[in-house]
Order: structure tokens, then sequence, then C-alpha cells
């Protein structure tokens, strides 16, 4: 036995001797910059086919040991530089120059699947946005910094303050489902959910923005199915793949400190008249802001003139019981007074670090914003860590984790939502039908007693700001373990598990005597969320080049993917205690729900990549999912892509110094889709019984048993091409995009037993073009001027909505006007009502002297821009660089209802016309024969004479007469979006001091609109919330424009 | 080599290995695919309960339209301006096809051994109640190919009112004891005697409807009824009895957030010119102490300003019977019922007196409302502008009813629409040229949804306006 033992330990070693002994050469050299001749850290030396390398250390030293035999050849990488091969003949320490990478074709990007491919050998438009641009943005939003950065990306939100954005890929492609693309973090899909707006009347935050910007390395945009087809079912909106920054070897200490602070000010605020103060007709006097004294529960300004009279007030002071009378002013100001400077603290710590086997990264940040309406806030701290282990040769493993917990004491309110008691939630209301004389001032003192300028339907808006809160707590963790296996020469295996998950919680308040909101018991809510997604696969990858000509680069995969969405909501609609917080202190019995939603797909895949000459590229993919959504025979399906790219300077040999490459590429793909959970029958709901009975009722959408996955299909071409040495270089595209077999819950006639009713129907088409330019037209030592230009126009059909052709039109939403998808149309039609005119278009007015309605709904526009483009400068002399971003959307239609309500309630300054004599207000007698100077004659002719209009009405009613028509405007802008300036220290200068590195930038977002309709009274991107109802403003709060100071601190 | 490849296919076994089957995953795990025609029966009638005592069709439109309250703000249906997107015109309209009618097609569709013959023809009273309400609001609407068809042809109203009659007609021969037992029932709690009552009392609304028009059907469904067989008592009442919060009556729910309405000018009038003891009933004192001492009714149809500035504290709520908590949500009273016999009788359609059935009438709706004192009764029959007026019946009937419908608005806009009185005159700031509805729009989405079947109806009936004349208002 001990001889046993003794045989096999010498075997043992003799075998490990004999391996060692197999003619090992030692490599060594350094990496340097060509033109600085400065190391380069991290870059990656790599025997070409094989799995030996080495990465540089801090010196730009590397050194490793090989098997192979001389000659060998190098690749060495590094981001950033141009990859390039070197033959070594002997056993000499090499120094290898990089030279940087001003031909972005040679460029590495991140394709589906986290793959590294060659940018040049891809058949479809890409656009890469470095970590820098998005950070030092003073947005706390990453889907914000992307506005006006990427062509053919859409970005609309609430306000710039706190709240959800929403960003659209090339147009929408789905009907009725979400438009948004997919979130890829690490290979790690990510939710970017905007939950329950609609039924809280809150601006919550889209779930991507717990993201950090300073953790993210490059963001690539993958524009369609075509980019993305190996992303399956989610990839007919695009996905937005983002890489982290991960561990280097660094030449200090490995420590990056930054801070910031900015400023946020509201701006385009409506133009409010400060002429008249609230009442009607004239009238006004305050008792009890409920109609106890004159009009004063009128929350219109049609009250008497603004001159300094003595009128009694909500905030006169009372003698004796008795209010007085107190000069009765404007208050120009008193919505922007109401306002304050919202402040956004940043800080951020990482610190990363890679060796021959490891590489690692930590990092943490903290984020503090206050926003703009008081006592909101949203505080959000990211702790992040991702590393790397080299176990042997042939096995790595890793693993990234991102803790995240966002912490909101009060969440700002927002223009949408379903429940109307809720309303009163968003500010902008009170002040949208306000007394124009009301001073803030006041308001502010009236905080604690809920005095309000009217009590029938407002709290006071501090009371309102500071006690009926709703507060969100989001607790998410997004992470993978994954490990890779190099079987043999040019095969791997990979391995990753991931999930995504968080829980979120909402707590909402109303305090006892919120007699304004209608709640004068108080009320408490609970809304808790679980929300996860959890993603298995495997991948075998081979990749061989089988000769000079030819190459292949190809996996196979599987995946496993599981959704699950759990909601709890708790109601105490009326509080027992007062002021006591619990969902048990209720009167009313509790109202309670739940609701849970799984789904799970599995996916089989692969691809490959042939390519021929390094000019000539041809990828092919194929995806079958089965999913848990659709029914037995549907649920498992098929869908392939082929692209191909030639790279043309190349293969015809055509370099000259005007055209320094030029690149054709196209291809055509398709993606299934499958179904939301639970849509195959048509379910029973309950609701609370009724006297012990318990009720249910029929969902009023129809569901089918039938359902197929959706398709969309789509061509791509396109061209890169690179001129005077690539001082200009000009990337096009060209798509059509057809989705067919869309799953649409068709809203039809209540008649036909059901609102809607699930189909496989409607089709839609998207075609567009795409163009970037980035030119450098200045560049000498010292100085250089970047000029890079982006322009894209989408548009997009609704082909069919049923197979039968009987519906026309499918309703997204109501807001004001119907916002519909109308065959034959573009997506996202304004369909409202308009005035009636006659065969001349004037507008028909009856005998009451009022203008007459169509009976009609007309298409008063549509939301999608013609074009959208962005031009970004950056000028650099010397270690100052000034950046600034100009983007315009040019083109659409956006229905104001605030501006509906403004006008009406004469709040707003268009409602000062005809309301006297100095307003140019008509002579006239009403009917109690009392003589006034306020009429006004509506332009137009009476509908039964065929004669001008010519009968006097009031201004106010004159100003209360609306059809949607007369608030659609034109949604064109052009915004000054982003101006950054920043300072790099030399470094000869901060080494004294010990430091690595530090700049200093002064940044500021969204700084002025350049262009706009005057007559709109909000910033034209904002949306009432991140779904389709978009080319609608209400409510809007004011946009912000931000100013900050960030400094980066390297160790 | 080899191996490697096993070992992916284990590891992508072992990551679907546990798993349960896709279709348990997609087992709707919220809501059930099977319905109890018990709790769908009870979601109907306090849903149908809402909706005819609720906001959008009953105080917000038609309660309005027939003067029994107006708007102190907001007058905008006060003064009928109102869009084809106004909840009183979608409302009723979705409430009564999705919510009502697709549930009360659930229970007849369901198996016998499930929802028994009971259920059946409860089920197919209550349809016809509610395409009753709704054919009376709109006039042409779907019927016959409702949950047959995603674009429904509308029927005309007359094929409407005629099936309905044939619809009442199956569910009286169906409801019987030993059919079954019907629980879930909010209304009758079950009672098969008394849903055969109401089936028949709907038959007779019906036939009155329809008398100006099809004088010889109506003769000959009423002549076919039995007054037995109708509801014979305010036992026998159709009413939803409301409850704890959250299931508070939806007219006194509206005054816990709101203040937008107050009892009608017109009625207050109308029951002080009659010493009506049912005013204090109607209507609440103005709570302004100086006004206090008298009931005061607010004007209809007035400009916002003018309707503000009569006080909202000078001018009187509806009653406190009213604006309880659980106060009933009525649908077919005994007083209707003998209203409706009244009229009948004077119509030559049954034997009997039309004033015996009219003092009858009168009496249950003093008793309905808890006036039972026999003098009171006596006093306020014997005045003469109370006395039955047999060479006007419509007038006689039609003010008594108006007065016995308060607070029922869809009821009593078709009955003023179809009898002619009381002569309401439409508010100054009205906006329909001195004019009252006389129907409601199609609401705006049939015009998009259902476009075809929309346009057939309109080229049928008439223009889709306020002021459009159905069929069975024929004066």
């Amino acid at each position: 036995m001990k001889q046993q033992i003794y045989r096999f330990i010498l075997f043992f070693v003799s075998f490990i001797f004999s391996v060692n002994a197999y003619s090992q050469t030692t490599i060594s050299g350094t990496v340097v910059d060509k033109n600085t001749k400065e190391p380069v850290i991290g870059a990656s030396i790599h025997v070409k086919s094989a799995s030996e390398g080495a990465i540089t250390d801090h010196n730009g030293h590397f050194e490793f040991k090989t098997k192979q035999s001389f000659p060998l050849s190098l690749t060495i990488r590094f981001i950033g530089y141009k990859t390039q091969e070197i033959d070594l003949y002997e056993n000499q320490p090499v120094e290898i120059g990089l030279s940087e990478n001003v031909n972005f074709l040679d460029e590495v990007v991140v394709t589906a699947l986290g793959i590294s491919r060659e940018k040049k050998s891809l058949g479809y438009a890409t656009q890469n946005i470095k970590g820098d641009e998005l950070n030092g943005n003073t947005s706390t939003n990453i889907v914000n910094a992307l506005a006006g950065k990427a062509a053919g990306v859409r970005i609309t939100n609430g306000s710039g303050d706190i709240g959800g954005s929403r960003i659209i890929i090339r147009g929408e492609t789905s009907i009725a489902g979400n438009n948004q693309p997919l979130f890829v973090v690490d290979g790690i899909p990510v939710d970017n959910s905007q939950l329950n707006v609609g039924d809280q009347y809150r601006d919550f935050r889209n779930a991507v923005a717990d993201l950090n910007p300073d953790d993210i390395e490059t963001l690539n945009i993958l524009k369609g199915p075509n980019a993305a087809a190996l992303y399956g079912s989610r990839a007919a909106h695009g996905v937005v793949l983002i890489t982290t920054k991960k561990g280097t070897v660094q030449k200090g200490l490995g420590i990056n400190v930054t801070a910031g602070v900015s400023f946020a000010n509201i701006v385009n605020l409506a133009k409010y008249q400060n002429e008249f103060g609230q009442g009607t007709e004239g009238e006004f006097s305050f008792v009890d802001g409920k109609g106890g004294g004159v009009n004063d529960g009128y929350d219109e300004s049609w009250g008497p003139r603004l001159d300094g009279r003595l009128i009694p007030q909500f905030d006169s002071p009372i003698v004796d019981g008795v209010r007085q009378a107190t000069p009765w002013v404007a208050h120009p100001n008193n919505v922007k007074d109401f306002f304050e400077t919202g402040v956004t603290q940043d800080y951020g710590i990482s610190i990363a670090n890679a060796g021959d086997k490891y590489s690692y990264r930590l990092g943490t940040h903290y984020q503090d914003q206050t926003g703009t309406a008081p006592n909101t806030q949203i505080k959000k701290t990211n702790v992040s860590y991702s590393g790397d282990y080299e176990l042997t040769k042939r096995i790595k493993v890793g693993a990234n984790v991102n803790y995240i917990v966002t912490d909101a004491p009060n969440i700002p309110g927002t223009s949408n939502g379903s429940a109307s008691s809720l309303r009163a939630n968003n500010i902008m209301l009170q002040f949208l039908w306000f007394g124009r004389q009301v001073d803030t001032q006041s308001l502010k003192e009236g905080q604690t007693v809920n005095r309000n300028w009217n009590a029938n339907y407002y709290d006071n808006p501090y009371w309102q700001q500071f006690y009926n809160t709703t507060e969100q707590k989001r607790n998410r963790i997004i992470g993978d373990v994954h490990f890779s296996v190099n079987l043999a020469e040019g095969l791997d295996f990979r391995f990753r598990t991931s999930t995504d998950y968080y829980n979120d919680k909402r707590k909402s308040k109303f305090r006892t005597g919120s007699s304004g909101a209608g709640r004068p018991d108080g009320s408490y809510s609970e809304d808790a969320y679980i929300v996860s997604e959890d993603n298995t696969e495997a991948i075998l990858n081979y990749t061989r080049k089988f000769s000079d000509d030819w190459s292949l680069d190809a996996l196979i995969g599987y995946n496993v993917r599981n959704n699950r969405y759990e909601n709890n909501f708790q109601n105490a609609s009326k509080l027992a205690a007062p002021d006591l917080y619990t969902v048990s202190n209720s009167k009313d019995p509790l109202v309670s729900t739940n609701l849970l939603r799984r789904s799970r797909v599995y996916s089989d895949y692969a691809s490959a990549q042939i390519g021929f000459r390094s000019w000539a590229f041809l990828n092919l993919t194929g995806r079958n999912d089965i999913s848990s959504t659709l029914p037995s025979a549907n649920r498992s399906y098929f869908y392939p892509s082929a692209t191909a790219s030639v790279i043309l300077s190349d293969a015809l040999d055509i370099k000259n110094n005007v055209l320094s490459f030029l690149k054709l590429r196209g291809g055509w793909s398709e993606v299934g889709s499958d179904a939301d959970p639970y849509q195959l029958a048509t379910v029973y709901n309950l609701g609370s019984p009724f006297n012990g009975n318990p009720i249910q009722t029929s969902s009023t959408t129809k569901n089918n048993a039938d359902l197929k996955p959706e398709r969309t299909q789509s061509t791509e071409f396109g061209a890169e091409a690179g001129f005077l040495n690539n001082r200009i270089v000009l990337d096009l595209a060209l798509y059509n995009t057809n989705s067919i077999d869309q799953i649409i819950g068709l809203q039809t006639s209540p008649a036909s037993g059901y609102s809607s009713q699930l189909v496989n129907a409607g089709k839609i088409n998207n075609k567009g073009i795409e163009v970037q330019l980035r030119t450098t037209p200045v560049k000498t030592k010292d100085f250089s001027w970047g000029l890079d230009l982006n322009y894209a126009a989408n548009r997009s059909k609704v082909v069919e909505l049923d197979k039968e052709g009987l519906l026309t039109r499918y309703v997204i939403g109501t807001a004001g006007p119907q916002i519909v998808a109308a065959v034959g149309e573009r997506y996202g039609a304004i369909f409202g009502t308009a005035w009636k005119r006659n065969a001349n278009g004037d507008i028909l007015v009856g005998d009451n002297g009022r203008p007459l309605r169509d009976p009609s709904n007309k298409t008063l526009g549509y939301f999608t821009p013609d074009w959208t483009g962005g031009i970004t400068n950056t000028f650099t002399y010397k270690n100052l660089s000034l950046s600034a971003l100009i983007d315009a959307g040019i083109g659409g239609s956006i229905y104001s209802s605030s501006a509906s309500t403004g006008v009406m309630a004469g709040v707003y300054e268009q409602s000062l016309s005809g309301r006297s004599a100095e307003f140019g207000g008509l002579t006239w007698t009403d009917a109690n024969g009392k003589v006034r100077d306020d009429g006004v004659i509506f332009q137009g002719v009476n509908e039964n004479t065929g004669q001008p209009n010519n009968v006097i009405i009031s201004a106010e009613t004159y100003h209360g007469q609306s059809a949607h028509e007369k608030y659609v405007y034109d949604a064109s802008y052009v915004k000054l979006r982003d101006i950054s300036l920043t300072y790099t220290f030399k470094k000869s200068v901060i080494q004294k001091w010990g430091i690595g590195g530090l700049s200093v930038s002064a940044v500021a977002h969204n700084v002025a609109i350049l262009y706009r309709d005057k007559n709109l009274d909000a910033d034209p991107e904002t949306a009432l919330n991140t779904g389709n109802v978009q080319g609608v403003t209400g409510l809007a709060r004011p946009s912000a424009r931000s100013f900050g100071l960030n400094v980066n601190l390297k160790f | 080599m080899k191996k490697y490849i096993t070992l992916f296919i284990v590891t992508a076994v072992l990551t679907t290995a546990c798993s349960e089957s896709l279709d348990d995953i997609n087992k709707n795990p919220n809501a059930t695919e099977i319905p109890d025609p018990a709790y769908l029966l009870t979601g109907v009638e306090k849903n149908g309960a809402d909706l005819y005592w609720g906001n959008s069709a009953d105080y917000g439109g038609t309660l309005l339209f027939v003067q029994h309250w107006a708007a102190i703000q907001y007058p905008d249906a006060d003064k009928y301006d109102i869009t084809n997107t106004a909840g009183i015109v979608t409302t009723p309209w979705n409430t009564g096809y999705t919510t009502l009618i697709t549930n009360l097609n659930g229970i007849l569709a369901l198996n016998d051994d499930i929802a028994n013959a009971n259920y059946k023809a409860v089920a197919l009273t209550l349809r016809s109640w509610v395409f009753l309400l709704l054919t009376d609001l709109y006039g042409d609407i779907p019927y016959s190919e409702v949950g047959k068809s995603v674009v429904p042809k509308y029927d005309t109203q007359k094929d409407v009112y005629v099936g309905l009659l044939a619809d009442l007609t199956q569910a009286t021969t169906q409801l019987a004891a030993a059919n079954g037992a019907v629980k879930g029932d909010v209304i009758y709690g079950g009672d098969v005697a008394k849903w055969k009552k109401f089936a028949n009392s709907l038959k007779l609304r019906i036939a009155l409807r329809i008398a100006d028009k099809e004088d010889a059907l109506a003769k000959q469904t009423i002549a076919a009824l039995n007054v037995p067989d109708l509801i014979g008592s305010n036992a026998e009442t159709v009413k939803v009895v409301y409850s704890t919060s959250p299931y508070n009556n939806p007219q006194q729910d509206h005054f816990v957030s709101r203040n937008d309405y107050r009892i009608s000018k017109t009625i207050v009038d109308k029951l002080k010119a009659l010493s009506d003891p049912r005013l204090p009933v109607y209507a609440q004192l103005p709570k302004d102490t100086e006004s206090a001492s008298d009931y005061a009714g607010g004007a209809n149809g007035l400009y916002a300003a003018d309707a503000m500035s009569q006080g909202l504290d000078k001018i009187s709520l509806p009653g406190t019977y009213f604006l309880t908590p659980t106060a009933p949500a009525v649908i077919y009273s005994y007083a209707e019922a003998l209203f409706n016999l009244s009229e009948a009788a004077a119509r030559g359609y049954i034997s009997g007196s039309a004033e015996t059935y009219y003092k009858q009438a009168i009496t249950a709706s003093f008793n309905q409302f808890g006036i039972t004192d026999a003098t009171v009764i006596a006093d306020y029959l014997a005045q003469p502008t109370v006395a039955y007026n047999a060479a006007n019946y419509k007038q006689s009937i039609g003010e008594q009813k108006w007065i016995a419908f308060f607070g029922q608005g869809l009821d009593a806009f078709a009955e003023w629409r179809r009898l002619d009185y009381p002569q309401l005159v439409a508010g100054p700031a009205s906006v329909l040229e001195g004019k009252i509805p006389t129907r409601v729009f199609y609401p705006g989405t049939e015009q998009s949804l259902n476009g075809k079947s929309y346009k057939a109806a309109v080229a049928n009936q008439g223009p889709d306006l306020l002021t459009t004349k159905l069929w069975f208002d024929a004066y």
C-alpha cells in the first residue's frame, strides 16, 4: 500500500516536471503609447491562437511564459487603442507602441450576449457612448443623460427633476405593448419599469435610474432586431448594453474619488396673468373658501381687478371675529416662489486593481437629490463589486454585485393617473386653478393649520407637500456568478447565473384634516412590490482562424429566464385615530389586493461569424424560445437573422488620402416575442364581499386561448466611411421594420361584451434613416475641435389592426383627446374634438355666439417628431476641454390640457384678452341688463345665417369655449442640452501633491430651449408618464435647469 | 472534448430539471376562470344599483335633466353642455354592457348543474332591466348581437323593447321554486316568487313605454298580466340596500368628498305648492341659519357663477333619507307599479279604476318614505291640485310619478319624455336653445370602434344629438 502511494507520488511529480520541462519560453516587454511614450497600463498581450498571455503592469511591463515556439505572433489590445499584432522571431524584450484608435472601425464593441466584436465585422448600426460622456452630467437619471447623444433615440420625461423618463429607439414598434428597450448590464438583463404611477399620481423613477453612471465604462445602443436578435423576445425595441468598469492594472493605489454638487432651478413656467384675482363675474370675498363668501369656493381667476382695492382674503387678519379687508394685489411670482432650488450631491469612491490572475473593482456611490418642489427628495446608495479570478490557466471565475438602496422620503406628484381623487397629489393642479392674488408667503405660514386660499378642493400646498407624502424605499440587488473554461484551443465554455431582484415599498399618507383632498379623516396606504428576473445561461464558444483567408467565431447557448412580479396593496382609506399611519388604524374595512405574475422562457440559440480576409463578414444567428405565456401549441418559436459587412476599402484596396475606409453592411432579421402572463383565459375577479356576499365580475378584457408569438422583421442597410484620414467619419443606416401578429388588447365596443379583446393582429411599419457624423475640423498639437452630428428620421405607419379590417383605430389612451393608432396613419395620433367648420374653413357659431364643436372627432396631430438630431461641439485646448450639445426634435404635436384649463380658469395670460375695455373688451349689456365692458365676439360664421358672428359674449364665456384642437401645439424644439467645461491637471503638476489624477468640471444640463412654440405652456418634451400615451402635457411640473461642479481625484 | 459537451448538456438539463410545467406557471394565481353564479349575481346587483343610483347616469346626468337635483357647482351637465365623452354618455354604456350584461350572460352560459334555471331566469330579468335602461337613454342599441360580434349591429328601439318582452316571458316561465335555490341575491334574498313579480312588473313598464307607438302589443302584454303577479307591496320593492363603507349609498358618498349638488328648485317649489309632506324627506333645511326656516331649491341650468352665488349654505341638500350611507337604491317601487296600473286602466288596457290605482300609488309612495298617517294622506289626496284628472291622465300620473321617482333619474327621465309632464323649463344658461335633452349621445368611442353600426343607427334614428327624439317618445 505504502509502495503504491509512493509510486503514485513519484508518477505525479515526474508528470509535473515533465510538463514543466516542456520547452517553456519567457516573453517580456513593455507597451507604450506611440505618441506620448507613456506606458500603457492594463493592456492585454496574448499569443495568438493560444490562451497564454499577460496584462501590463503599472510600468507598462509584461512577462509571461509560453510553450509555443518561435516565430509567434502576439495580439495587443487596449481600449481606445488600435489592436496590434506583432510577430516575434526571437526571444528578446520588445517595446510595443500602440497608436490611439482614430479609425473607429477598429474599435472593439460589445454586442449581444456580451460578445466583443470588431466594429467593422458588424452588419448593423451600433452606437457607443463612453462612460465619461454620461458622467459629470447633472441629470440623476441615466436615461436623461442619453438625450440628444445618439441617432434615433428619443427621451421624454415628466419633468427634468426627480421622476421617470421614457426612452424609445427607432420609433414605436409595438402598438399596445412596452416600446422601451431592454437594458443589460454586464450580461444581466435589468428591469426598467415605472411601477404604478397611475394609481398614486406620483412620479416614481424608472427602475434603471438606479444605476450609477460612475460605474459605467461604455454604453452601447443596439438599435433594433438586427443588432439584438440574440436577445430574443425583448430585442424588438432595441437593447441598451451597459458595460461597467472593471479592475485594471493601476499605477497608483487605484483609488478614484468623485464629488459633485449641482443646483436645479425651474424653467418653462407658464405665463400667468396678473390683472384679475380669484372669483367669477368680477366678484369675490373670502369667508371659508368653500362658497361661504362671495365666490370664494371658486378656484378660478375671473374675479375683481387686482387694483389694490380692499377685499377680505384667506390671509386677512380676523379682528373680533370679522375678517378684515386687505389690499387686493397681484403676486406675479406666486407659483415660481413656491419652488425651491433643488440640490444634488454626489460622492463616490472606488478602488480598482488587477494583477496576473485577478482583477477587481469595488465602488460605492451616494447621491442625495432634493427636488424643486418643496420636501421632495431621493437618496440613493450604490455599492458595486466586480471581480474576476484566474483559477487555473483554463478556468476563470468571477462575480458582479450591485446593491442599490433608494430611499425617497417624498416623491413629487405627477401629471396623470387613473384615480382622480389623487389628482391633487400633483401640486400643479392648484396652481392651474388658482387665485392670482394669492401670496405664497401666506401659504407657507398656513402650512401647519391647512389654511388655504380654497378649501373646497385643495389643501394648503405646503401642508400637502410636507404631510401628504408618498415615500419610496427600494432595495435592489443586481448580480451574477460566472465562470469560463477554456476547453481546447479556441473552444470556451461559459456559464453565468444572474439575478435582478428588488423590493419596492411605497407608503402614502394623508394627514387627518386633509379635507381639500377629500380625506378629512386622513388615510394611509402601503404598496409593496417584489420584482425579480433570474437568468441562467451556458454558452459554448468556438473561435478559429482556419487560414489567412477564413475565420470562424461561433457559439451555441442555452438560457432559462424566470420573471416574477408581486404586488401587495393595503389601504386604510379613513384613519380611525388621527395621524397614526398604520394599515390597521382604519375606520373602514381595510382594502387589500395582491397580485402575482410569473413567467419562464427556455431558449436555445446559436450564432456564427464567418470572416474572409478580415474584410468580409457574414453573421448568422438563430434562437428558439419556449415561453410559458403562450399556449402549448404555439409556445416554441424560432427566429433567425443574417447580416453581412464588407470593408470595400480593404477589399478593393482603394485607400487614399481622401477616402480612409469604406464599409457597406446589411441584413435581415426576425425576432419573436411572447405574451404577458395569464392572457390565455378570461378570468373573473373577486371583489370584497357585499354584506357577506362575495362579488365576482368578469374581466372586461376577453383573453385568447390561441395566442401566437408576435414577430418583428427588420431589414437594415448601412454604410460607414472615413475621409481625410478619418477626420470625417460617416455612418449611415436605413431600416425597415415590420411588426406583425401583435398581441393587442384591441379596444372593442363595450357592446361586444368586453371593452377589449386580445388578438394576434395588427401590423405596424417603421422606416427610417439615421446619420452619424464625426468630424475633427481642427486638430493641432494643443487645440482640437470635434464636431459630432446625429440625425434620425423615423416614419411609422399602422398598417392593420384586425385581420377583418373592421377596426380603424386602437385607442392607446385618453388624456383629454385620445391618443390612437389609426390604420393608415402614423403611430400616436392625437384624436379629439375640433371646431365645426364650413367649406371655407370658418368656424361655425351658434345663435348664442358660441362656437360649435364638430360631432366627429378629428386627427389633430401626431406625437412622433419628423426628425431628431443633435450636434456636439468639443473644444480641447491643452488640458481644458469644453463640450456643448444642442439637440432638436422637429415636427410632431402636443396637446396641453393645462393650457385648456389655465385659459378657461382665467389664470393664464392668454385669458386676458377682452376682460375689460383696457384689454379690448367690448361694451355690451348682459341678460340681467347689466352694462359691461368685457364683451368678445367669437370669430366665426353663424351656423344658420352664414353671416359673420356678431353676438357678444363675456370674456369669461369666450375663454371657456374649447375644443381639443385649440390647445394642440407644435412640439418642435431646439435645446441647448448640455455644456461641460473640464480642466484636467497636468500629471507633472499634481504628482508633486501625491495625486495620480485630478480633473474639475463645471456642467450644465437643460441649459436653454432655443426654439419652441411660444404658446405652449410647458417643455415640449414633457410627457404624462413612460407609457405609450405621449403627445399630451398636463399639470407638468416645470422642467429643471441644473448647474453643477464635479471633482474627480485619482490616487 | 466529448466530456465537455456532456458537461454542457448536463448543465443545461440541470437548470431545467427542477422545473414545474410551463402550463402550471401560466395558471393565473390572481383570479379564477370558473365563475360562481351567486358571486356574479351579487356583483351585477350591486354594480347595477351603483350605476342606477350613482354619479354619471343618475345625479350627474338624468337627475339634473328631470330637475330633481340641480348643480350648484360645475353646472356643465346641468346646462346640457356635454360632449360624447361625458360620464352620463359613457358610463351607462360601458358599465351596462361590460360589467352588467356580460356577467349576466356569464350566468346564462353556465351549465345547468352550476347555474339552475332560476339563476338563469333571474339573470334574464336583470339583463332585461339593463337593456331597458340603455335603450331608454340612447335609443337604438346593440341587443341581439351583444357578446356575439366584435362590431355588433344596433337593433332598433322597437325591436329591443319587443325582444325584452319575449325575454321576460321566458324568465317568468322559468321561475319556479322547484327549479332550485338562488344565492347571492342581495335584492330579494333568493325569493323566486318575488323575482317573478319583478319580471312581470318590468313587462308592465316596457308595455307602457311602447304604448304610444304599439298600442295593440302594449294592450295584449298588459292584459296578459295579473295584478297579483306584480310588485304588490312596499316590501316587494326592487331595491339594493347599501351597507357599511366602502359599500355606501353612492348619492351620499358624493357629499363625503364633494359638494356639487343641491335639490332642484323645480321639485321643491312643486312640493311646496302641493303642501307635500314628502318635502322634509326629500330635502334638508339649508345650513345657513338665516334661511334655515324654509326649504330652498337650487335653480337648474345656471351659469357657474350664478349657480354658486345662490350660496352653498342657503340652498337645501337632498334629504337625509337619501344621504345616509345605508340608504337604499330603489330600482322598481311599489308606487311605480301602481302608477303603471293606473295608466293601463286609463288607457283601457285593464279593467279597474285609474283613479283608485292613482291614489294607491301616491299612498304607496308616502309609505315608502315613511309617511303613514292616514289623515295626512287623505288630506293630501283631497287637494284639487292632486286629484286625478281623467281628462288628462298623463298630467296627473306624469307629475305624481315624477315626484315619486325622486332620486331615480333614469326612469324619471324616460317617463317625463313619454308622459310630457311635468312641463319642465330649461335653465337660462342651458345650451340647447331652450330644449331639454331627450336622449344622450352614443359614446364617442363607438364612432371609432363600431363605426359602421353606429352610422347605420344614426341613419335610422336621426342625428346623434341630445335633442333627437327617440322612437318611444311619440309626443
